[in-house]
């Protein structure tokens, strides 16, 4: 038994399932706004990487670790919410290409203003968690105390987003209104406030997410780190299907873990290249994607 | 009384014309006599009545001739450093046409294109430092077609595509870009790129056209900036043509309502991998045109930000204009000038974090500000004031 889990395989399985939580809260973190508003937030992982540096201003006054957790998820939700006000609101019914080309603008209007502000230089976010592995009989198991932490943050999270959409009012108002916006304001649900807590959650899920990934001791936080992610974020979700919460997990865990297998038994060019492959044939297969029944579409 | 007076406008320009070249001999005559020569012959062409509604393809053909010729007889007088603004603004105005045109004739859009340009740009150099003998048309020729092949695999999928998926998929395919190019390490060189074997100079044909007394930078740049003016007046004229076809009528109506243009027998498939491939051909053009100005590629210029840089350029310009694309093109080959005065002048410190994240902010802006307030860009803005003055006149 030990011998098997601190074998090479299980070690992919352990580290692809850990970086793959992560594709999954990104690709969460992209459904919630794609059902909610119909639009694909581009800039989302630009928001995170935003949130998450000006949470490290109060790192760097020594105030600890997780007041920065705190602060960063705090202006993220801030960020979701004024964002969808000022910039978003005005898309709703425009042209698909429209909110598109509005949130890649965003996007390297946030990765240049942080550069401008904290340099591209990248910077440690030392957490409370070791990053050594522990060890098992002598030999390595590919988890250690952070990446359990992430697995289990990332859990949280995913946790809390479900039970917030399937049992409290709340979310059934949030699920009402992405289904229909006409009924729902019949219905006396506040449907543009809904729309307004739809990218309010999503930036705070997406913001833990860049959190994880910039306290990571090998890593650091630089401008253009949630670039790589937010592509295997996207990726997980359109396999999955945008629409689906859960088909997003799914997909982010399982690609998660396929790209580790790659990287080990490849080398690191063949990870972002398999994991395109994956993207193009899932789409020409199931251009919907795989957790999503296929709808015809109406004109 | 029209006629007349272009007539008349043509000799004055040829006056003028004829004393610049008699004030300028330095420079070599005989080159600048045969551009004039085919300015007023296509002027005269041109202006034929009953051209323009009859033989609109000859009407376009006059028409790029006429300003590829401007920009060429522009070159003799320009210093180095003003044609090399010139080639590299030409060579962005083409791969600004291409994505212009799936955006604007299909409704799709692509965040690759600085990915594609780089595989143009590696193709260009690979190729050269194999075969260093083949002449640059083939070499350009070459590049297209395996644009072209990229854009055919990229594009696959792209034929049930809808919505974000596109813009998604190419997203990563230029974040793919990188480890794709160290990949083939041993082909591409990796992030240090490649060097070109020998400068690209004119052939022996046609040195006589090219003053022997200049230096052989001025020669060398002036030369550069000749065959990008032509590769983009012959992409320019290729893409009005395609726009006015069968095809282009098609894509527009994909684009506007797909539904409809599958009931008329417009296939969907077919007309959106056209769209994607012709954009991707068209950036690798314009890339592997950039390596060859640089006589060198480094493939870390190819990033995201290059991608996003040249959505944004076309959508200042104008979405799926002609006219957008070029203004695109000037606005990028100045860029940096404007970007260096303006650092200069407000006393920002030039070595800064700041200043070198200029670009990214001001392209940013700009792109969602007309995106919100002007989403036809520039020549919509153009369009709409004219409109506005005609008006005035004939109320």
């Amino acid at each position: 038994m030990d011998a098997f889990l601190t074998s090479r395989i299980m070690s992919d399985i352990l580290e692809g399932l850990t970086n793959g939580m992560i594709y999954g809260l990104v690709a969460l973190s992209l459904v919630l706004i794609w059902r909610s508003t119909g639009i694909l937030n581009f800039a989302q992982g630009a928001m995170a990487m935003f949130s998450t540096y000006v949470g490290m201003i109060v790192f760097a006054h020594d105030f600890g670790y997780w007041p920065l957790v705190g602060i960063a998820v705090f202006v993220g939700f801030a960020m979701g919410g004024v964002t969808e006000r000022v910039l978003v609101r005005k898309l709703y019914g425009k042209p698909e290409i429209n909110p598109i080309v509005v949130m890649v603008g965003f996007l390297i209007v946030l990765e240049a203003v942080a550069a401008a502000i904290w340099s591209t230089s990248p910077r440690g976010i030392p957490s409370p968690f070791s990053p050594i592995d522990w060890q098992l009989g002598g030999h390595p198991v590919a988890l250690s105390a952070f990446s359990s932490y992430e697995i289990g943050t990332a859990l949280v999270v995913m946790t809390a987003v479900a039970v917030l959409f399937r049992f409290t009012k709340l979310g059934l108002q949030l699920r009402a209104s992405a289904l229909s916006p006409e009924v729902s304001r019949l219905l006396g649900v506040r449907v543009s406030r809904m729309l307004t807590l739809g990218w309010i959650l999503s930036t705070g899920v997406g913001t833990v997410s860049a959190v994880l990934v910039a306290s990571n001791f090998f890593t650091g936080l630089t401008p253009q780190l949630m670039d790589g992610v937010f592509a295997f974020g996207f990726i997980a979700a359109a396999v999955g299907g945008l629409d689906s919460p859960v088909g997003a997990i799914a997909s982010g865990v399982t690609i998660g873990i396929i790209l580790q297998f790659v990287g080990d038994y490849v080398n690191s060019n063949a990870i972002i290249l398999t994991a395109l492959i994956i993207l193009i044939v899932s789409l020409m297969l199931r251009p919907n994607g795989i957790f999503t029944r296929s709808a015809a579409r109406r004109v | 009384m029209r006629r007349r007076l272009v007539v008349t406008g043509a000799l004055i320009v040829l006056a003028v014309v004829v004393s610049m070249v008699i004030t300028s001999s330095v420079r070599n005559g005989v080159a600048m006599a045969i551009t004039i020569a085919v300015a007023i012959l296509t002027v005269a062409g041109v202006t034929l009545p009953g051209l323009r509604d009859s033989y609109p393809v000859l009407f376009r053909a006059g028409v790029t001739l006429l300003v590829v010729d401007a920009g060429l007889f522009a070159t003799y007088f320009f210093p180095s450093f003003t044609n090399y603004n010139l080639a590299i603004g030409a060579a962005m105005a083409i791969t600004l046409l291409g994505l212009s045109f799936l955006t604007g004739a299909s409704g799709q859009i692509s965040l690759g294109n600085g990915a594609f340009m780089g595989v143009g740009a590696m193709i260009v150099a690979i190729w050269a430092n194999h075969h260093a003998t083949t002449p640059i048309v083939i070499t350009l020729l070459i590049t297209v077609a395996v644009g072209a092949l990229v854009g055919l695999l990229l594009g696959l999928p792209a034929t049930r595509l809808r919505g974000p998926y596109l813009a998604g998929m190419t997203l990563a395919f230029a974040v793919a870009f990188p480890a794709i190019v160290d990949q083939f390490f041993s082909w591409t060189g990796g992030d240090a790129g490649l060097q070109l074997p020998t400068a690209v100079t004119p052939p022996r044909w046609l040195t006589g056209l090219f003053s022997s007394h200049a230096s052989t930078l001025t020669v060398s740049s002036m030369w550069l900036a000749d065959i990008t003016i032509v590769a983009t007046g012959i992409a320019f004229f290729f893409m009005a043509n395609l726009f006015a076809s069968r095809i282009g009528r098609a894509m527009r109506l994909v684009r506007d309502n797909d539904v409809a243009a599958e009931l008329v027998g417009v296939s969907l498939p077919r007309t959106r991998v056209i769209a994607f491939m012709v954009s991707a051909a068209y950036a690798a053009l314009g890339g592997g045109l950039w390596t060859l100005i640089n006589n060198s590629v480094t493939p870390p210029t190819f990033s995201l930000a290059l991608s996003i840089t040249i959505l944004s350029l076309m959508v200042i310009g104008g979405i799926g204009t002609i006219p957008g694309a070029l203004i695109g093109g000037c606005i990028y080959a100045y860029s940096t000038n404007v970007i260096t005065w303006f650092t200069s002048h407000t006393g920002i410190n030039s070595e800064g974090n700041l200043a070198s994240q200029l670009p990214g902010i001001i392209f940013g802006g700009l792109l969602i500000v007309t995106m919100l307030f002007a989403p036809m860009g520039l020549t919509g803005a153009f369009k709409h004031l004219w409109a506005r003055r005609r008006s005035h006149v004939v109320p």
